[in-house]
C-alpha cells in the first residue's frame, strides 16, 4: 500500500515519461490530417467503398421498408454477383465489354435469383413470427454460401478491371485511382435512378405506400404479391451489381459475405429501416469513417461502427431518416 | 380422470428420464458421451434463450453473447487467473453465471428500452461489439486463435466424469428456469408478450421485468457456455460471431417455443444431426440450410407442435 502511494512509487515516477509517450504517439497516429494527400486518398477510398454499401444496404432497407423481413442473405446475394462477375470477366480479362456484361449480369442473375426466392419462400412466411423470418433468410446464407463453394470453389478469385479503367487520373494536382472514381459514378447514377423509379413512377407510388400501409394498398387493389417480388429482385440486382462492381477491389471469395452483411445492417439502422435516402447518407459516413479509422484507430475501428450503430438505436432508434418507430 | 392419468404419465416420464439421463454414460461409448455434454451445453442454452422468446415475446437477436462471454469467463479463470486448478474449477459456475449476467444487465439495460426488431437489432449489435472486442483484445481473449487446451482437474478430465458434473449442474438450471416460467414471476411475463400495454396498466415495471428476465436467462446461457468450453477445451470467438446468433433460434425453433423442453429436445437434434452430417460431409451449412428451410415452411411449430398434434389426432 505504502509502496504505491508514496511519491517513491515507480508508477507515480513513470508517469510524465508515460503520458509523454502517449501524447507521442497520438501524434504520430494523426500525423496524416496534415498530409493533403493522404487526406484526399482517405476521402475517395471511403466515398467509394460507401457507394458500393450504398448499393447493397438501398436494397436491404427498401426490402425491409415494404416487407418488414431483415434479410441476412443480403451480403451473400453481394457475393454471389461478385462471383458471377468474376466468370464473366475470366471470358476475356481486361476487355471493356466483357466488363460491362460482367456488371449487367452480376445484376440480372441476381434479380432472377431474388425473384426465385421471393416467389419460392418468403412469399410464404410474411405472416409468420420474426424469428422464422430471421431464420429463412439464414438458411439462404448457409445454402448459398456453401453453393457458392460448390460451384467456385474455395479459394480466392481477383478481377481485372478493364484496361480503361485500371490507370490513375489526375486532377486537382493529386493522383486519383480511375476505377475508384468510376465506382463513384456508378453509385451516383444508380442514386439517382433509384430516385427517378421511387418519386417519379407508378411503381415507385406503390412501393412508397406499402412501406407505409400495406394492407391498404391492397385493399385498394394493387398487385402487392407481384410488387413484392419486383422489390426484391431490385434490391437483390443491387446486390448484385455492388457485388460485381466490388470484385475488382476485393477478393473474391467464400468470406466475402460476411463482412458486407454487417457493414449493411450497421448502415441500414443508421440511416432508418426503410429510407433509401438514409441508406445513401449513412453509407458515405460508415466509408468515411471507416476509411479514416483505420489511420486514426488501426485494428480498432470496426468497434466503432458497432458503438456507432447501438448508439443510435439508444438514442434515435428509427435513425436518421427512418420513420418513427 | 385426464388429470390423474397425466399426473401419473407425467410421473412416468420423469423417472425415465431421469433413468435415462443418469445411464447415458454407461450406454454410450466414450465419444457419444462426449456428444451427451454438448447437448446437455447446448439444452440449458436452447431453454434459456426460449424463456425470453417463447415466453416473454422478446427475440434475441444476441443470446450468443452470454454463451461467449461465459465461455470465455471459464476459460479466463482456468487459464490465466493464476488459482489452484481445483479452485479455479470450483468457482467456474458461479463465475461464468456472474460475469455473464453482469454483461446481461448492461446490455439488457439499453436492449429493453426498444421492442420487437429493434430490440433485437439492438443485442445484435452489442454482440457484435462483443466479437469485435474479443477478437481485438489479444492478451486477455487469445484474439483470432481464441482460447485453447483448457482442460478440468484429475477424474473430471475424462468425458464420463464430466458428463455428471454438467449434468449435476445443468439439471438444477433447468429445474430453476421451469419454476421461473411457472412462478407469478413466469405468468407476468407470458402476459407481457400477449400485450405489454395492458401489463403496464396493471402497475407492473414492464421493463424492470424484462431486464430481470433478461439477466437471469444470459447467467444460464453463460452457464452453459462455461461448462461447454470446458468439455471441448477451446473457446473461439466465432462462438460471438453473427452466425452464431442464429443457433439458439434454430434449437428452439426446432424444438417447438410453445413448450417449456422443446427448445432442450430441438438442441439434441441439432447437435446429433451436426455431429452425423459433418461426419460425412464438409457441406454441414447447406445441410442445416435445407433443414432450416423445411422447418419454417413446413413445421413452423417445431418437433413439439407435431408431437402434440399426432397426440391430439390419437385422442380423437
Amino acid at each position: 500500500m505504502a509502496e504505491l502511494s508514496g511519491h517513491g512509487s515507480p508508477v507515480v515516477k513513470a508517469l510524465p515519461a508515460y503520458s509523454a509517450r502517449v501524447i507521442d504517439l497520438v501524434v504520430q497516429q494523426l500525423a496524416w490530417v496534415q498530409n493533403p494527400v493522404v487526406v484526399a486518398r482517405q476521402l475517395l477510398a471511403g466515398v467509394s467503398n460507401g457507394m458500393l454499401l450504398f448499393l447493397i444496404s438501398a436494397g436491404l432497407t427498401l426490402i425491409f421498408g415494404v416487407m418488414r423481413v431483415l434479410n441476412f442473405a443480403h451480403g451473400t446475394l453481394f457475393m454471389v454477383g461478385a462471383f458471377v462477375a468474376a466468370s464473366i470477366v475470366a471470358l476475356a480479362p481486361q476487355q471493356g465489354a466483357a466488363f460491362a456484361a460482367a456488371l449487367l449480369g452480376g445484376a440480372a442473375a441476381l434479380a432472377l435469383l431474388g425473384a426465385g426466392i421471393e416467389a419460392g419462400i418468403l412469399r410464404r412466411i410474411y405472416r409468420a413470427p420474426h424469428e422464422l423470418q430471421l431464420l429463412a433468410t439464414f438458411a439462404l446464407v448457409f445454402i448459398l454460401g456453401d453453393a457458392v463453394k460448390l460451384i467456385w470453389g474455395r479459394e480466392d478469385h481477383t478481377v481485372a478491371a478493364p484496361a480503361a479503367l485500371s490507370g490513375a487520373t489526375r486532377a486537382l494536382g493529386l493522383t486519383f485511382p480511375t476505377y475508384r472514381l468510376f465506382l463513384i459514378a456508378v453509385g451516383v447514377v444508380v442514386a439517382i435512378a433509384l430516385w427517378w423509379m421511387l418519386h417519379r413512377t407508378r411503381w415507385g407510388i406503390f412501393v412508397r405506400a406499402a412501406t407505409m400501409d400495406r394492407g391498404m394498398l391492397s385493399a385498394l387493389g394493387v398487385n402487392t404479391r407481384r410488387l413484392f417480388t419486383s422489390v426484391f429482385a431490385l434490391g437483390a440486382a443491387l446486390a448484385g451489381l455492388g457485388g460485381a462492381l466490388a470484385a475488382p477491389v476485393v477478393a473474391v471469395g467464400p468470406g466475402l459475405h460476411a463482412q458486407v452483411i454487417i457493414d449493411a445492417f450497421v448502415v441500414v439502422v443508421i440511416g432508418g429501416m426503410g429510407s433509401v435516402v438514409g441508406a445513401l447518407v449513412a453509407s458515405l459516413l460508415v466509408g468515411i469513417v471507416n476509411a479514416f479509422g483505420i489511420l486514426a484507430m488501426p485494428g480498432t475501428a470496426v468497434v466503432l461502427t458497432f458503438a456507432l450503430m447501438a448508439i443510435v438505436l439508444i438514442v434515435r432508434p428509427r435513425g436518421l431518416f427512418g420513420a418513427p418507430e | 380422470m385426464r388429470g390423474a392419468g397425466g399426473m401419473n404419465r407425467s410421473t412416468v416420464i420423469s423417472i425415465l428420464s431421469a433413468v435415462a439421463l443418469l445411464g447415458v454414460p454407461w450406454v454410450l461409448s466414450e465419444f457419444w458421451t462426449f456428444i451427451a455434454i454438448e447437448v446437455l451445453a447446448f439444452a440449458l442454452y436452447a431453454v434459456s434463450f426460449n424463456v425470453l422468446l417463447g415466453y416473454g415475446g422478446m427475440l434475441s437477436f444476441g443470446h450468443a453473447a452470454f454463451f461467449g462471454v461465459g465461455g470465455y469467463a471459464a476459460a479466463i479463470l482456468v487459464k490465466s487467473a493464476g488459482l489452484p486448478a481445483g479452485v479455479a474449477f470450483a468457482l467456474l459456475p458461479l463465475a461464468a453465471m456472474v460475469v455473464a449476467a453482469a454483461f446481461a444487465a448492461v446490455i439488457g439495460f439499453f436492449s429493453v428500452q426498444r421492442s420487437g426488431i429493434y430490440f433485437a437489432m439492438l443485442t445484435f449489435a452489442f454482440q457484435m461489439l462483443l466479437y469485435t472486442i474479443a477478437l481485438k483484445a489479444t492478451g486477455l481473449t487469445g484474439g483470432d486463435d481464441g482460447m485453447t487446451g483448457l482442460k478440468p482437474p484429475g477424474l473430471l478430465a475424462q468425458p464420463l466424469y464430466y458428463y455428471y458434473f454438467a449434468l449435476a449442474l445443468i439439471a438444477p438450471a433447468l429445474y430453476l428456469l421451469y419454476r421461473l416460467v411457472s412462478s407469478p414471476f413466469g405468468y407476468t411475463l407470458r402476459a407481457l408478450r400477449a400485450n405489454p400495454r395492458r401489463v403496464q396498466y396493471i402497475g407492473v415495471d414492464v421493463r424492470a421485468h424484462q431486464l430481470a428476465t433478461f439477466v437471469i436467462t444470459g447467467a444460464f446461457a453463460g452457464l452453459a457456455g462455461g461448462v461447454f468450453a470446458l468439455s471441448t477445451g477451446n473457446v473461439f470467438p466465432g462462438w460471438l460471431n453473427w452466425t452464431a446468433s442464429a443457433t439458439p433460434i434454430i434449437m428452439a425453433v426446432l424444438g417447438g417455443v410453445q413448450t417449456f423442453l422443446g427448445p432442450a429436445l430441438g438442441a439434441a437434434v441439432y447437435v446429433v444431426l451436426e455431429v452425423l452430417i459433418s461426419g460425412r460431409t464438409e457441406y454441414w451449412p447447406l445441410a442445416m440450410g435445407v433443414v432450416i428451410l423445411l422447418l419454417v415452411l413446413a413445421m413452423p411449430s417445431g418437433l413439439a407442435g407435431l408431437w402434440q398434434r399426432k397426440a391430439a389426432e390419437v385422442a380423437q
